[in-house]
């Protein structure tokens, strides 16, 4: 036995987010994690790498009684932790970041660079990852962060590897490198155990599945032993997977960019049309550009040539003032960097796009805002302790839902939703399937990008693909399979 | 996880009113040690005027705050805007004219500042420490370095040594400033918006919240502020030091800090930085009335201004 708890629990406030946790971890196996948004996943990693202490229960490793104090701590006896958002210095090559935290090799008052960077380079080699180690992180793509932090993580001994939703920024095709990397890993006796909302991944990768839900565990299974839709039914009482239906039928032309090209030159020729009723889905590989295409509609990002009209009305140099105005929201992909102000209350969120339609004389109506914003936490169930409390302290799924009121203050006619549903739960992903499906159904266009090509495939009317910078084929969402639509984006 | 809730225990009270508490000790105190000297209404009016000229420049550092800047060009602009108010009255202007003009000068210099800043998206902190050097070397361009105090008619001293009954007009303008700009940050829309701006600059500009426009504004906004603090200082000494302004820049940002501590968000506010500026003055009134040494007293202000940024950081939670 690698690792065994024995009845941890962890308060916050007198509230339980772990309790009485059982949990074992065999040498050399991946181990699967899952729970929906609060279940207590983030808090168990955190408790193995020291950023908290325990309340309550013994950690045993290998066998032998330890208490982790701190991150440096659980690094040396041999737990490391892949984040969700990378942490790398940027201005730091591969070498430079990959020794971040042990000491420099040093021979007569100078720093070996030699020496350090044939380690990282044999390391690298060992673990069959191909990265250009002079390279600082910043001009790394994020699958070869991962891989960077991969090596720094293998660079001291290394028996556990904690992987918390890693493939989030990565296309299928970089996640597949990422697959053959771990899989090294196991071969070398590395236990992995790997945190994700994916399903496909946990039975692609996993040996074993440890299910958590509301804090406590549920069990341990065997990933041989369940069905997709048993393990979700353990994850939640009372979510039912549910495709939601597609539409034959569309109302006139609500959404039309033609020949966007940014400034930057990452878009080069954006073409999109969506008619009233229509659910979009905008898919390509990673790096096509399918969030700058996104932001130069909306106006945020700095567009060269193009044209965008909502409603037939032409946006004339879009700005987000202007595109709000015309009724296109942004719901963009990276929540805490540019969709909410955590700091502020979850009322301020929810009403930062329509500010000025609750001022008269530059004086905001206060309690019209409260109940309108209290209105729309009602209509999307969002779970809040009360509308002045700060937003970073909600769930993940719950603050993406205050991103989603934010937007439908506005009342938009067409939605361009960039990731939507990235690190949330699969009650809540649902919920957002439904919530768009409804708003097309009462007349609005949904652009909807996503890197996971099963939820296009779940969510869209139709398919618009892209590919290095450019919207090529349509296809229609009628028995369409993945193989059909990746087909497409290699072609190119 | 579920939702925190609500405790009323000694630790919530010590968070939430913890500064507010400081600030009572701090008068308790003082009124033990000196009752018949300190503890009189006449000294806390006193206090109330002494606090004025700090009060404004220091609303000004809360809405530069407000919006995640900084301006470290107060303390110039303070020095310009007395300097600028002496030598029109020196030239026989009308006194109005002597007042409003370095308002709408010092005004369009917080302008450029934030311009320059939002334009070319250069770090606040170094623009306005060159602006500060810039206006510094104007004043000496218009006095010659010498405090401006010959041929100052009498009416300059108006603005700070009027009073209305036993109320100094210093103190009633503070008041009528700390509620129009707490009005302002929280019950406006412009308020609301450079909240936003400060709390996250990207999702404001995805809101659709005009980042410059606000920014340039806030800019602006407390050069004239800085520029109403010299002016007072000026009127209330009847003179115009090249320097005047210069102790203002720390306090006033240690009022804003230490008011930051007073709101649960932990943001700058006005009403905390009434409560900061009125620590700081208290502190220096009372010390001065104990006859402390003024290098004591630095240590003590000093002192207490890291004790409110611990404060201020366990009571968010985010110290380790």
């Amino acid at each position: 036995m690698l690792l065994r708890t024995e009845h941890i629990s962890k308060q916050f406030n007198g509230i339980y987010a772990l309790n009485d946790i059982n949990f074992e971890l065999l040498p050399g196996e991946i181990h699967g994690l899952v729970g929906e948004n609060g279940a207590g996943k983030s808090t168990l990693i955190k408790l193995l790498t020291g950023v908290y202490r325990l309340d309550e229960g013994e950690i045993y490793w290998e066998d032998r009684n330890v208490t982790i104090k701190n991150p440096v701590q659980s690094r040396e006896i041999g737990i490391n932790v892949i984040h969700q958002d990378r942490i790398l210095i940027p201005a730091f090559n591969g070498v430079e970041n990959a020794y971040l935290g042990m000491e420099y090799i040093v021979r007569g008052g100078k720093i070996d660079w030699k020496a350090m960077e044939r380690n990282v380079a044999e390391k690298a080699e060992s673990l069959g990852i191909d990265i250009d180690l002079k390279k600082t992180a910043a001009q790394l793509s994020p699958p070869q962060k991962t891989c960077l932090e991969i090596i720094r993580a293998m660079m001291q001994e290394c028996k556990l590897l904690i992987l918390d939703e890693p493939t989030a920024s990565l296309t299928d095709k970089e996640s597949e490198i990422l697959f053959s990397i771990i899989h090294t890993l196991k071969e070398r006796g590395t236990s992995i155990l790997y945190v994700t909302h994916r399903m496909d991944e946990i039975f692609r990768l996993t040996d074993r599945i440890t299910i958590f839900k509301n804090g406590t565990m549920v069990e341990t299974v065997h990933t041989c032993d369940v069905t997709k839709e048993l393990l979700v039914k353990k994850m939640t009482d009372q979510w039912s997977s549910q495709a939601i239906e597609h539409r034959q039928e569309f109302g006139e032309v609500m959404f039309e960019a033609s020949g966007i090209q940014s400034k930057d030159g990452v878009v080069q020729e954006g073409n999109l049309r969506a008619r009233s009723g229509e659910i979009l889905g905008v898919f390509g590989l990673g790096g096509s550009g399918r969030t700058e295409l996104l932001e130069c509609i909306y106006g945020y990002r700095a567009m060269k040539e193009g044209q965008v009209s909502v409603g037939g009305a032409t946006v004339a140099k879009p700005s987000p003032a202007k595109s709000l105005k015309h009724g296109m929201v942004l719901i963009c992909e990276d929540r805490r960097g540019k969709a909410m102000i955590g700091n502020l209350s979850i009322k301020n969120n929810i009403l930062l796009s329509s500010i000025d339609d609750y001022q008269r004389g530059g004086v905001l109506s206060e309690a019209k805002e409260t109940a309108d914003a209290q209105e729309k936490v009602d209509a999307l169930q969002i779970k809040i302790a009360g509308l002045s409390q700060r937003a970073i302290e909600l769930s993940g799924g719950n603050q993406q839902k205050v991103v989603f009121a934010k937007a439908l203050m506005t009342k938009p006619r067409v939605f361009l939703c960039d990731e939507p549903t990235q690190a949330v739960d699969v009650k809540t992903r649902s919920e957002i399937h439904r919530l768009l499906r409804q708003k097309a159904d009462e007349g609005s266009a949904v652009i909807y990008v996503s890197s996971d090509l099963k939820e296009i495939l779940e969510v869209a009317d139709t398919i618009q693909i892209m590919s290095r910078g450019r919207t090529t084929q349509q296809l229609r969402n009628e028995g369409l399979t993945s193989e059909q639509v990746l087909a497409c984006c290699y072609d190119n | 996880m579920t939702m925190k809730a609500k405790q009323w225990n000694a630790k919530y009270i010590f968070q939430t009113y913890g500064t507010i508490l400081a600030m009572i000790l701090i008068i308790l105190i003082f009124s033990i040690l000196r009752p018949g000297a300190f503890c009189t209404l006449r000294n806390f009016i006193n206090i109330t005027r002494q606090m004025s000229p700090l009060m404004f420049v220091a609303i000004g550092a809360t809405l530069i705050m407000s919006v995640n800047e900084f301006d470290l060009s107060v303390g110039s602009m303070a020095s310009l805007g007395g300097v600028m108010a002496a030598l029109f009255a020196v030239q026989g202007r009308p006194i109005a004219q002597c007042f409003l003009l370095p308002m709408v000068i010092c005004g369009l210099i917080g302008w450029l500042n934030g311009w320059i800043v939002a334009r070319f998206r250069v770090l606040s902190f170094i623009t306005t420490l060159g602006m500060s050097t810039v206006l510094s070397g104007i004043i000496y361009r218009l006095t010659g370095g010498a405090t401006v105090f010959e041929n100052i008619p009498q009416s300059f001293a108006w603005l700070g040594t009027t009073r209305v009954g036993t109320i100094p007009l210093l103190s009633i303008l503070m008041v009528i400033a700390t509620a129009m700009f707490w009005f302002l940050m929280r019950h406006m829309a412009a308020g609301r918006k450079m909240y936003a701006i400060g709390g996250n600059e990207e999702a404001a500009k995805i809101a659709g919240i005009n980042v410059k426009k606000y920014k340039n504004l806030a800019f602006a906004l407390c050069a004239v502020l800085a520029c109403v603090t010299g002016m007072l200082v000026a009127s209330r000494v009847g003179s115009a030091n090249t320097t005047a302004g210069a102790g203002y820049f720390l306090q006033s940002y240690a009022a804003v800090y230490i008011g930051c501590t007073v709101s649960k968000e932990g943001v700058p506010n006005i009403i905390g930085t009434l409560v900061g500026a009125a620590i700081l003055t208290i502190l220096s009134n009372g010390l001065t009335i104990m006859q402390m040494p003024t290098y004591m007293q630095d240590i003590i202000t000093g002192g207490i201004i890291i004790l409110a940024v611990i404060a201020q950081k366990l009571g968010r939670g985010d110290a380790k």
